[in-house]
């Protein structure tokens, strides 16, 4: 479906599917183009900041990197543009700016943009309307949609499935049932990866109370290694102790980090399932789809698979590409919009 | 990836697309449709303070229509006070009562009731006068208008077993956050934890009303109180609001409509010439009650001290409602000095988040010990301060 629309639409506009993640986002064009940033925004404290980091802002990984020159935002922390800071909205402002200028070719910078944007479903319950806005100035015409629904979309999972996306602040659930969720199909649990990062950090300091690390050193380690359930073999990682590079063992610290987040994505799963209509909860239960960074630990769909077994005949499916699932959905929806609804937005 | 549906047409397609292009054109024009508008509204509502306002009225008058409803014969003897024959005199008299607002509770709407009835005079028989001279009832004035005279002190009484209330529990759940973190898993938590932390001093017998995730009712937790004997009443409960930014921490203990008592009593005192029969029992549990009132305010403001101050370190944004008072079950029925804590608030989401990782509940666990201790510690400081002030008081004297 994709190819035909891209050809048509290639000629003069530029279609863009966008996932607006807390930690990731990524863009998917028309063009075959597609690149992700870390979700930071920065801005030059002071005129000698300026000087030094060489521009006027920062992103990703970059503004990162100079986070002591600059005001870093994470705008979209916890899923939701934070209300009430102006500076949030032009953090979100210039990220999705940032994005499209990525997948634009120079010689076509004046092309017309046309875009679908995920934004992670609790922040679009709150504030699409804040959202939109901020984006009106670089699209022509925009289009929101929750997270969840444009990886299902992407997916073709439209009718009696479920989509997990596991992300760093948030894990989003939405329930498809042939139509365009509403609230009542969507559930966010602000338990997710961010959260075991904290939780491992936590543990490991408790067990290695002399080891130097920071919860960077530690994300790196769970984006590894992150495994549920037994584990294959032992997890060793290099940590320096008083500035000595030291072997230490954290399978046990990384599977229960790992592992605290399942009952809170188990309840809500159940719940969401339970809620919907009986005759078709078996269907759903063989239809879940896990997506975003932490459907890529270990063991997880397997994990989802028994505890869903418990209830009738179950298969969890993962994503093949975590990373652009949410992009690549939004892009699909974007191409497949008939050009007469753009035209009114 | 291969979940296609069979079922899947293009016709389905399209309906998800016009839903999609609907919505953005709802957000576009923000004109909600019709199904989410109500929903939005009330959701909406929360965040106007007008309209919030108004709900807080609300709560509050409900409150103290339960407040006027309490039947003060549950707790203590019937108030009926009897007038001298004064034609004038008001036949019934409603006690308004200045009540704080957030209530963990579910308060009964209950048609309110005045809280005390003056009986019109009736013929009396003589009342049994008890020879009770102006000099003890000058003394006995004393100790309860004096702020400076603490009972605890003034009796030398100890403080030995101290009982620690986890709120809720079992089928009742408590507060809920938006992760589904359980109020009723938390405060036991904490409360283990405290409970240990306050018996490494070895002085003092600490007990939890629950020991598990068990349903108890709030009678049988007073019971389970007065019948452990307890010296100190301490329940934990995490708040929940509807404004989701803030961290309110606060404090309750139960003190007026005792001071209503007071003034009673205050005014039969300076028109009666005797003191009734009745008027002594009265007097002996009015000192009770001061004890219970003054005791209980202090440790309140000693928890709520350095509960908030700490807090207040790791976010900014917590609030500070202070110290409380309203009518909960577990404060009025128990007889020890009690107060009831919101350690925290979960229907903020990063405070649920901190309140899932075991660090931060030893914290809140430090910061109620201290709190805990700091007034233990006080309360045997005044008792040698008051002995310090009596000899100086004799001293000037001779």
């Amino acid at each position: 479906m994709t190819k035909k629309a891209a050809a048509k639409a290639a000629d003069e506009k530029i279609i863009v599917g966008i996932d607006l993640g807390t930690s990731r986002s990524a863009i998917s064009a028309s063009n075959g183009k597609r690149t992700w940033v870390d979700s930071y925004v920065g801005w030059p404290r002071d005129f000698i900041a300026r000087k030094v980091v060489g521009s006027s802002i920062l992103f990703g990984q970059e503004a990162l990197e100079h986070r002591l020159s600059l005001e870093l935002y994470r705008p979209l922390k916890n899923g939701v543009i934070k209300e009430g800071t102006a500076r949030d909205e032009e953090a979100v402002k210039e990220l999705i700016h940032h994005l499209i200028s990525l997948v634009q070719t120079k010689k076509t910078s004046t092309e017309k943009v046309r875009a679908v944007v995920g934004v992670p479903a609790e922040s679009f319950k709150v504030n699409k309307v804040a959202l939109k806005k901020a984006v009106a100035e670089f699209a022509e015409s925009l289009l929101v949609v929750s997270e969840p629904f444009a990886v299902a979309y992407g997916v073709n999972a439209l009718d009696n499935a479920m989509v997990i996306d596991i992300g760093a602040g948030t894990v989003d659930f939405c329930i498809m049932h042939g139509t365009v969720p509403s609230e009542e199909d969507q559930r966010t649990v602000l338990t997710a990866g961010d959260f075991i990062d904290q939780q491992l950090f936590n543990f490991l300091e408790e067990r290695y109370p002399d080891s130097d690390f920071n919860l960077n050193m530690v994300r790196r380690f769970k984006e590894k290694f992150s495994f549920i359930g037994e584990a294959d073999r032992a997890v060793k990682v290099d940590i320096p102790v008083d500035g000595k590079p030291t072997k230490h063992d954290i399978t046990d610290e990384l599977r229960r980090a790992c592992e605290s987040i399942l009952p809170a994505i188990v309840e809500s799963t159940l719940e969401l399932i339970a809620k919907f209509d009986p005759e078709y909860q078996d269907i759903i239960r063989q239809n879940v789809i896990l997506a975003g960074g932490g459907s890529q630990i270990r063991g997880l769909d397997e994990y989802l698979e028994n505890v869903l077994s418990e209830y009738g005949p179950a298969k969890v499916h993962l994503v093949d590409d975590p990373l652009f699932s949410g992009a690549d959905g939004a892009l699909a929806l974007a191409q497949d919009m008939p050009a007469e609804y753009w035209t009114d937005i | 990836m291969a979940i296609r549906n069979p079922a899947d047409s293009t016709d389905l397609r399209k309906a998800i697309l016009k839903g999609v292009y609907d919505e953005n054109l709802r957000i576009d024009s923000m004109v909600p449709d019709p199904v989410t508008a109500r929903r939005r509204r009330r959701r909406s509502r929360i965040g106007n303070p007008v309209l919030l306002s108004v709900l807080l009225l609300v709560a509050a008058s409900s409150l103290a229509g339960f407040l006027a409803s309490w039947n003060p014969a549950e707790v203590a003897e019937p108030v009926a006070v009897d007038v001298p024959a004064e034609p004038e005199s008001p036949q019934i008299t409603t006690v308004e009562v200045k009540v704080p607002v957030p209530v963990p509770y579910a308060v009964p709407s209950a048609p309110p009731r005045p809280l005390f009835v003056l009986k019109p005079p009736e013929p009396v028989e003589k009342m049994v006068e008890v020879d009770f001279s102006r000099e003890k009832l000058l003394d006995y004035s004393l100790i309860l208008n004096n702020s400076q005279v603490r009972l605890s002190s003034l009796f030398g009484l100890d403080v030995q077993t101290i009982i620690i209330d986890p709120g809720h529990g079992g089928r009742d759940p408590g507060a809920i956050g938006v992760m589904g973190t359980k109020e009723k898993n938390i405060v036991l938590d904490i409360a283990k934890r405290l409970r240990d932390r306050l018996q490494e001093s070895g002085r003092y017998n600490v007990i939890l009303t629950r020991e598990e995730d068990t349903t108890m009712s709030l009678a049988r937790r007073v019971e389970f109180a007065n019948a452990g004997r307890a010296d100190l009443f301490i329940s934990l409960h995490v708040n929940a609001l509807p404004q989701q930014k803030v961290n309110l921490i606060e404090t309750y203990y139960y003190g007026p409509p005792s001071d209503i008592e007071t003034l009673k009593l205050a005014e039969q005192e300076n028109r009666g010439s005797g003191i009734k029969n009745r008027d002594f029992e009265n007097m002996i549990k009015k000192i009770g009650n001061t004890f219970k009132e003054q005791e209980s305010a202090t440790l309140a403001t000693a928890i709520q001290h350095s509960l908030f101050t700490n807090v207040k370190k790791y976010d900014k944004d917590t609030a500070d409602a202070g110290i409380k008072i309203a009518p909960f079950v577990v404060l009025l029925g128990v007889d020890a000095p009690s107060v009831l804590v919101e350690i925290s608030c979960i229907s903020k989401k990063q405070e649920e988040l901190k309140l899932n990782l075991p660090a931060y509940r030893e914290e809140i666990t430090t910061f109620l010990a201290e709190g805990t201790v700091r007034y233990l510690a006080k309360r045997n400081l005044q008792i040698v301060k008051g002995e310090e002030h009596d000899q100086k008081g004799r001293g000037k004297s001779s």
